[in-house]
């Protein structure tokens, strides 16, 4: 009899435990995220957040939106442009809230699926929490997360796509923050003609192959293939700036040793991330070889590939800009998946296809 | 749409009616099996009951109002404005028969200026307490984990953007001793990283054995001068501002790891 209770008891637990296996139904559309060929792989926890079409969306849509400023007027688009690279174009420091300036040069965003660490100084250990630090900031967006969620809450339209994208319409920071993360960790550049010459698919023309020997020489100790950096934080010899005074990582570690080191940036996109250098001193490529060869400051704290200069001949100057020329991805430049949403029915029809939709 | 995934054009609304009848569905199902998965464990399994520990925060042997001055033992007067902690992984020690219950992944936000903080109910099976055990802060795995949710949600001001981290205990207020604007002093606790880690563990002997046969109620005190001596001695008029992880917010966290207490409420 008790034998004939607990196989009862067993098989109505495993009937009605069937609702639950059944309760997932597919009604998102999840997204792939490929690595390039012969990249290393991504650092990101794609488990914890996997991509959707939905989620994609719904974190375009915020990176686009002014309302994530204390005043409307700041999204994270406006310092972080298409066409710069997601860099602010053409600006050593950007504009935040209140005619403000921001404290550094905007990166650009693009392979963050590979960054471990973010900002100049790598203060922040999750691409998630990222967001967080330029929407409360008092000179960038200056606004706080409880606003940011209740003006969030109070829009249909935004309802309908956590809805979409998280299965239930709850709108907290976790999910406005994976969902930027899905938009932004989709920016993978990596289909500038240097990555088609890696392919096999292109060649380099004589001054890019010999700027890319010089680089190989002289940059890539910092500048690592494929990513063209390797992530580490360094004292490239550059002064202080007395009104700035930012010493870099040694504000997230007070490790004196770390005095004035950044982070060592990407050169992909180079030519269109101008100005260069953590408070964007440098105007152009040319500004910055310059520093290089004539005015780098070889002090104690100096990082040792540089503690002898980094002599550069006006030959190797043409050649090398002619490689970083190479690095520019203009499909991930104009790639439409990552231009602010409704863009594609706000553009004008070019003119030489005008006649062909009539 | 440009994602090959999904080239027709959905439809939002249709796609919700559909899914809520699902769900309408599942729901349903969900509380069949709920009600039937609850009746047998309470039939199976041997009873549950519940413990509250409320956590009260005291200045000495007075009770902390935000509108009181109190006196710290520099003789610096000082009132308090802000007061809150985190609370998270609770052990029940029961060191007579050798058993413990842990509650992991648990995190609770102490605020002084909320009374519904304050009071942590959590189920238990054990059937006597000798000891309870918690860390003070947030252990460094989710620190280093992107954005959580509950009480660890970022949006609870609890949490530094710039330099990734959670505050785990936050002290402010205003003091004639602070050299500061306004007089005030405010003290964010904070590091998880090797050499700066400011959670504490904490580990409370009750005055006696509590037979947990019925639900019972723990009484935890945080006496708030704790902060300034014990390990260190910190006062407001050197120290009015703590805002970062490192040797300041170390010796902090060594003080206000001795401020707990327990006893057994009647």
């Amino acid at each position: 009899m008790k034998i004939c209770k607990t196989i009862c008891f067993i098989v109505c637990v495993f009937a009605s435990a069937i609702s639950w296996v059944n309760i997932q139904q597919a009604s998102t559309h999840s997204l792939k995220f490929i690595v390039p060929k012969g990249w290393p792989q991504p650092v990101y926890d794609f488990k914890n957040n996997p991509l959707t079409e939905e989620g994609f969306q719904l974190g375009r849509k915020l990176f686009y939106d002014g309302c994530l400023s204390k005043d409307g007027n700041f999204s994270c688009a406006g310092c972080h442009q298409q066409f710069a690279a997601f860099a602010t174009y053409d600006h050593s420091l950007s504009h935040g809230h209140d005619n403000n300036f921001t404290k550094r040069n905007a990166p650009p965003l693009f392979n963050l699926a590979w960054q471990k660490e973010f900002m100049w100084d790598g203060g922040i250990n999750h691409l998630d929490a990222q967001p967080l630090a330029p929407i409360t900031d008092s000179n960038e967006m200056a606004e706080n997360i409880d606003n940011v969620l209740k003006k969030l809450k109070a829009d249909t339209a935004y309802k309908r796509m956590f809805k979409a994208a998280f299965g239930d319409a709850t709108i907290n920071t976790q999910r406005m923050t994976k969902a930027l993360s899905q938009f932004v960790v989709m920016m993978v550049s990596s289909n500038s003609k240097y990555d088609r010459v890696m392919r096999g698919e292109d060649s380099f023309n004589l001054p890019q192959r010999l700027g890319y020997a010089i680089f190989k020489k002289k940059c890539a100790a910092c500048h690592a293939e494929p990513m063209f950096t390797d992530y580490s934080y360094r004292n490239a010899g550059l002064p202080l700036d007395s009104f700035l005074y930012d010493h870099g990582r040694m504000r997230i570690t007070r490790n004196s040793a770390d005095s004035l080191k950044f982070k060592v940036p990407s050169l992909r996109n180079a030519q269109q991330t101008f100005p260069y250098g953590h408070d964007g001193r440098f105007y152009s490529l040319m500004e910055v070889f310059n520093f290089y060869r004539n005015d780098l400051v070889q002090g104690p704290l100096t990082d040792s590939v540089l503690m002898h200069g980094m002599p550069l001949s006006n030959y190797e100057i043409g050649q090398l800009t002619a490689f970083i020329y190479t690095l520019t991805d203009s499909a991930f430049l104009n790639d439409k998946r990552f231009a602010a949403p409704g863009y594609e029915s706000r553009m004008p029809v070019p003119a030489k296809d005008m006649h062909r939709i009539k | 749409m440009f994602f090959k995934s999904s080239n027709k054009d959905i439809n939002a609304e249709e796609c919700d009616a559909t899914g809520d009848a699902t769900r309408l569905y599942c729901l349903a199902h969900k509380k069949i099996f709920l009600l039937f998965f609850i009746i047998s464990c309470s039939l199976s399994v041997k009873a549950q009951h519940t413990i509250t520990i409320t956590f009260k925060n005291k200045v000495g042997d007075k009770t902390l109002n935000t509108d009181s001055i109190y006196t710290n033992q520099f003789d610096e007067t000082f009132k308090v404005r802000n007061c809150r902690y985190y609370i998270s992984n609770i052990v029940f020690i029961d060191s007579i028969n050798k058993k413990t219950q842990v509650y992991n992944d648990e995190y609770f936000l102490i605020d002084e200026k909320d009374e519904v903080s304050k009071k942590i109910t959590l189920n238990t099976s054990i059937q006597q307490i000798t000891g309870i055990e918690f860390l003070l802060g947030v252990d460094s795995i989710k620190n280093v984990s992107g954005v959580q949710t509950g009480s660890l949600d970022p949006a609870k001001g609890m949490f530094w953007t710039w330099n990734t981290g959670y505050v785990m205990a936050k002290l402010e207020g205003t003091s004639p001793a602070a050299n500061t604007p306004a007089h005030a002093f405010s003290y964010h606790i904070g590091g998880y990283k090797t050499g700066e880690d400011a959670a504490r563990k904490i580990k409370l002997t009750l005055p006696g054995a509590l037979a947990v046969n019925e639900n019972k109620k723990i009484i935890v005190t945080a006496d708030i001068l704790k902060w300034f001596t014990g390990m260190h001695d910190i006062k407001i008029t050197d120290a009015a501002f703590c805002h970062e992880p490192g040797k300041l917010a170390m010796q902090f966290a060594d003080n206000y790891a001795n401020m707990f207490n327990v006893e057994i409420a009647q």
